[in-house]
């Protein structure tokens, strides 16, 4: 048969569909698994990070089940919300999202608490824009629900060298011992300073230097994400203290 | 470009030749300097430099351009008697996108932190003009084995560009070398920084220039003449 | 205000050569003479105009984790996206035969002046990444998207016609022979860049 009659050429073309669909589905399927779990892992890795409790791939799950006592979902006024999400599995992008078209009483917002060394401390993912794409993170609050105990952060893209310097532990170890309320209890977050924070101000870290809009991303990213938490917080009775 | 292709005989003899023989050793090893794909043919730049600011990724990016490249160069092969030479583009493009695509599923599910870095360039080998060249050149016309070679040498000779550009941008710009601090910790105190600037894109593409003049100044039958 | 930001972005910022390298190979090719530089950087501003919102539309429609429940709830676990390489490039290929034969028919004079570039644009990076960054940065809507491939195809358009403008001086220079032709482009090219980089950081 002539290969390049149509009826060859329809043939060719049909059967090689086949095979390709075939091949890949497959490949998809019997791997999605262990993709699954990678994404699932790192979120743990990160979350257990956040309270300086770094862990190898393999035993990350253990880990988080042994430190991450109890997860909460709160909506936006406080409460805690009692159904069938566990605040592992939502996804705080969508949340945040929903405050764009007004649904903001429709928002969920996750929170952990894990126990370590007989304390327990209070984990809050936060998510916020970069110069090239979002960021995010978690931040631990000591059980006084003031100081900070940890952060990480992560990012799609930001500039190696620069932007993602975010990543350092040099960057993250600045937040721990911060404050995010101030004397009189209000929130006022913790802030990433250009220049340099001073050496004695409570809600100030240094900023990366020459990363002006990632760092600025990072102020914006703790502050408008961590405020949705203030009224489960207050309600708990915020220890609202000097140093 | 294409003033050095390979000599490669449309027929090849019909007695059976060594696996390695001179011809295939060619095949295998001139791609690495006299027609290197990226500073000779000038094909694949697109998503090679992006990926080159730390060893890591562009390490794990020539593998899967290797096995991309090859693999394809084999399927084609295999099959070059049978295609319609009417869709032949679009079969080569079916087949190096489902290459890529199992290629990134694996890249997912095992080196997860890497292929996250890699981001949106391991989709975009699909286009990486060495693999389509390298099956409309020569796969269309030639055996599996010395396609196989072939997409081998090809993939190989872009890695190596890649790995070289990548280690003198993580030396320069992170002082570390597969994510290890190479510059000690007491040069930085003498008042020495990370130059940023190797790290941004545009340092790429003038390290690749300056590679390109070291090997042409060494080779002079590449020389462009005015 | 949403919408020109993007542009902005993707015409300056995140500019496709300078920033992420996309379609350099034909960059590097077409770009000895500023007609035709011209000819290729409008046929990519083209193509990508047309082929990233049609890939928008398949991804949210189509290729998403749950994207095919407006056929049934039965589908609504559904997750095609490991599928997305090859229907990008395929929706790309077959967009590039269907502009071509369009053009073709209707406006001979634009067919002649990009007709040679258009079978090339098929296989520039610069188009499936832009499908691909698309589907990356998740854009709201489809006007966004279309903004975006809009920039981004300008940004390239741009960025060629400067480098051709550029050689078409440099034939009159004495550069040194091993670095004539490619070797220099490729400096040329990384000190444009280092040039777009003040744009860094702009926001509106």
């Amino acid at each position: 048969m002539d290969k390049d009659s149509n009826k060859a050429t329809f043939i060719f073309s049909s059967f090689m569909v086949v095979v390709i669909a075939i091949l890949l589905s497959v490949t998809a399927i019997s791997l999605a698994p262990y993709q699954e779990k990678n994404v699932r892992v790192e979120k743990m890795k990160n979350i257990l990070s956040s309270v300086s409790i770094p862990t190898e791939t393999s035993e990350t799950e253990a880990a988080f089940n042994q430190y991450i006592s109890k997860q909460i979902v709160l909506n936006n006024k406080g409460e805690q919300i009692t159904g069938n999400v566990t605040a592992f599995d939502i996804d705080l992008k969508k949340e945040l999202d929903k405050a764009k078209t007004g649904k903001t009483n429709e928002q969920l917002f996750p929170l952990f608490i894990c126990t370590k060394d007989g304390k327990s401390f209070y984990i809050i993912p936060i998510r916020g824009k970069g110069l090239w794409g979002p960021i995010w993170g978690f931040i631990s609050l000591e059980s006084d629900k003031n100081t900070v105990y940890g952060v990480s952060f992560g990012h799609k893209s930001e500039t190696p060298g620069l932007g993602a310097e975010i990543e350092t532990e040099k960057f993250q170890q600045q937040f721990v011992g911060k404050k995010i309320f101030d004397d009189s209890g209000n929130f006022v977050s913790v802030t990433v300073i250009k220049g340099g924070a001073k050496p004695d101000d409570t809600h100030g870290v240094d900023a990366v230097s020459g990363a002006t809009i990632t760092s600025k991303g990072v102020s914006e990213m703790i502050k408008r994400t961590v405020n949705n938490y203030i009224p489960y917080f207050k309600k708990q009775g915020v220890v609202a203290s000097t140093n | 470009m294409s003033k050095e292709t390979i000599a490669v005989p449309a027929k090849p003899k019909k007695e059976k030749e060594p696996l390695f023989s001179p011809k295939n050793k060619r095949l295998l090893f001139d791609p690495l300097n006299d027609n290197n794909p990226i500073t000779v043919q000038v094909l694949g730049i697109c998503s090679a430099l992006a990926v080159t600011v730390k060893m890591k990724p562009s390490i794990v990016m020539a593998l899967a351009v290797m096995v991309v490249c090859a693999f394809s160069n084999v399927i084609i092969s295999f099959i070059r008697n049978i295609i319609p030479n009417r869709i032949r583009i679009i079969v080569q493009l079916t087949v190096v996108a489902a290459m890529v695509i199992i290629v990134d599923q694996f890249l997912k599910a095992f080196v997860f932190d890497v292929s996250k870095q890699l981001s949106v360039f391991v989709g975009l080998i699909i286009t990486n003009c060495i693999i389509m060249g390298r099956l409309e050149a020569f796969a269309m016309s030639n055996k599996p084995w010395p396609s196989f070679l072939d997409g081998m040498g090809n993939g190989f000779g872009y890695g190596l560009i890649l790995v070289i550009v990548s280690m003198i941008r993580e030396l320069f710009g992170s002082g570390e070398l597969m994510g290890f601090r190479v510059i000690p910790e007491s040069i930085y105190k003498m008042g020495y920084f990370n130059n940023s600037l190797v790290i941004m894109p545009p340092m790429a593409l003038i390290i690749v220039g300056i590679l390109i003049w070291i090997q042409r100044s060494r080779n002079k039958k590449l020389i462009e003449s005015k | 205000m949403e919408h020109f930001n993007i542009f902005i972005k993707a015409v300056f910022i995140e500019n496709m050569i300078f920033a992420y390298f996309l379609g350099m190979c034909s960059y590097l090719a077409i770009s000895k003479t500023v007609k035709s530089a011209v000819g290729l950087g409008l046929a990519v501003t083209f193509v990508l105009t047309i082929s990233v919102p049609v890939c928008y539309l398949l991804e949210k429609y189509v290729l998403k984790a749950g994207a095919l429940q407006w056929l049934s709830d039965d589908y609504k676990s559904v997750d095609l996206s490991f599928l997305s390489f090859i229907m990008f490039i395929a929706t790309i290929a077959s967009i590039v035969q269907l502009v071509e034969m369009i053009v073709e028919k209707f406006a001979p004079a634009l067919y002649t002046s990009l007709g040679i570039f258009l079978p090339l644009i098929a296989v520039n990076c610069s188009i499936l990444g832009g499908a691909l960054f698309m589907q990356e940065r998740e854009y709201a809507s489809l006007g966004e998207a279309t903004v975006f491939a809009l920039g981004s195809g300008v940004g390239w358009f741009l960025a060629i016609v400067a480098l051709a403008a550029i050689r078409e001086k440099l034939r009159y220079s004495n550069v040194p022979a091993p670095l004539r032709g490619l070797g220099i482009t490729f400096i040329l090219t990384g000190l444009m860049a280092i040039a777009f980089m003040s744009f860094m950081g702009i926001s509106i």
